[in-house]
């Protein structure tokens, strides 16, 4: 008797140490008591479940791969605005700062300006592949658009990020960027005056450039993402070559 | 009794977790030491802050931390105030009235002297003073 409830209660304690690990690793309560209250199991197979298509290759990732720099961009961003200052004053300093004396400020700053890099990479190299592949063309035509004007944003994230440190190529190279709308017959003086904000570059091109960079651009950008992937769900991936 | 080993499940089950959980001190680690902020370079360290005299015109003043807290010294004729910056009655930091001769609190209007004395204003206690002097063209706070 001793030695059977002694079985017994080997056998319970080793089944909790299960259920806490089935917990921990979060599939014991999405398909526990989150399936029982909402039916979740069935929603999250139907979605995540889609058998890949034979002819998809790792160049199908590059998509994937822009989309994972994106999130790092919004995550190591946010934390960039906790100590950055967007003034002429006192921008650059608070880089320095942000550089040199914040706890890990180095590496948030380095996966800032590598992953923005990267993104524009990626999305060239997710462009060719939808071009090399035909992807663009028609039912797939408007999704190709919503793509392109994806790409016009990020292009646009890294010219207004490139301002935010305020030193002198960002100076220099905003001085030239915003020169290029000025070679534009009749409305080109008038498109420049609007981008800096005045007759030079100067504190409200930085602010300007600064509000674009933070709010503006990611808030567009939500909602192409959201179109372009809502598409590429609907259709489905396109074909082999 | 046969004695029976650790599932193959639960092997692999509590290897994820402990990956996962590495995983995640890696990613939070860092995040969470960038977002406390550091101590500012050099407060704690020096006891005694040197002025140059020509950075400092009669009748100005300037702020600087000394000692962990935020004080403001006012250079006069002949003579230099150090004191605590921190108004005594909600902790704003008070401002040198050239004109009126005198510390302000914008917050509450609390007002002092030099000497951190209340002449007006909500302040339950005078302002704690440093020591500060001229030493061979430069202004010393603190010891020494």
């Amino acid at each position: 008797m001793e030695q059977k409830s002694g079985q017994q209660k080997d056998l319970e304690h080793r089944i909790s140490l299960r259920e806490i690990l089935s917990w921990l690793s979060l599939v014991g309560f999405v398909y526990g008591p989150l399936d029982e209250r909402l039916g979740i199991r069935q929603a999250l197979e139907k979605a995540l479940k889609k058998p890949v298509p034979h002819h998809v290759n790792w160049t199908f990732c590059f998509g994937g791969i822009t989309f994972f720099m994106f999130l790092v961009l919004a995550v190591t961003g946010i934390l960039l605005l906790m100590y950055y200052r967007p003034t002429t004053a006192e921008a650059y300093a608070s880089v320095v700062y942000i550089t040199n004396e914040v706890p890990f400020g180095w590496l948030i700053r380095g996966l800032h300006f590598w992953a923005g890099n990267l993104m524009i990479i990626m999305v060239i190299l997710h462009m060719l592949r939808v071009f090399f592949y035909g992807a663009y063309k028609s039912p797939r035509d408007l999704n190709w658009i919503a793509g392109f004007v994806l790409f016009m944003l990020t292009l646009g994230f890294g010219f207004t990020g490139y301002l935010l440190p305020w030193n002198q190529i960002s100076y220099w190279a905003t001085t030239v960027g915003t020169e290029i709308p000025g070679a534009i017959p009749l409305v080109g003086d008038t498109l420049k005056y609007l981008t800096r904000g005045g007759a030079e570059v100067s504190q409200t091109t930085l602010t300007r450039f600064f509000a674009i960079h933070v709010v503006i651009l990611p808030a567009i950008i939500s909602f192409f993402l959201a179109v372009h992937f809502a598409v590429i769900r609907r259709q489905g991936i396109s074909g082999p070559l | 009794m046969k004695k029976k080993l650790i599932s193959r499940r639960i092997l692999l089950n509590s290897s994820l977790f402990v990956m996962l959980f590495g995983f995640a001190v890696a990613v939070f680690y860092p995040v969470v030491r960038f977002l406390w902020p550091p101590r500012d370079a050099g407060s704690g360290g020096s006891q005694t802050i040197f002025i140059p005299l020509n950075e400092l015109g009669v009748g100005d003043a300037k702020m600087l931390r000394f000692q962990g807290t935020a004080i403001v010294v006012v250079r006069k004729e002949n003579s230099v105030y150090a004191l605590s910056a921190v108004c005594t009655h909600l902790g704003c930091i008070v401002k040198w009235e050239r004109e009126n001769n005198r510390l302000f609190c914008p917050c509450h209007a609390a007002i002092f002297d030099l000497n951190g004395n209340v002449l007006g204003g909500p302040a339950p206690r005078p302002l704690p003073t440093f020591q500060a002097k001229i030493v061979g063209g430069r202004i010393v706070v603190g010891d020494a």
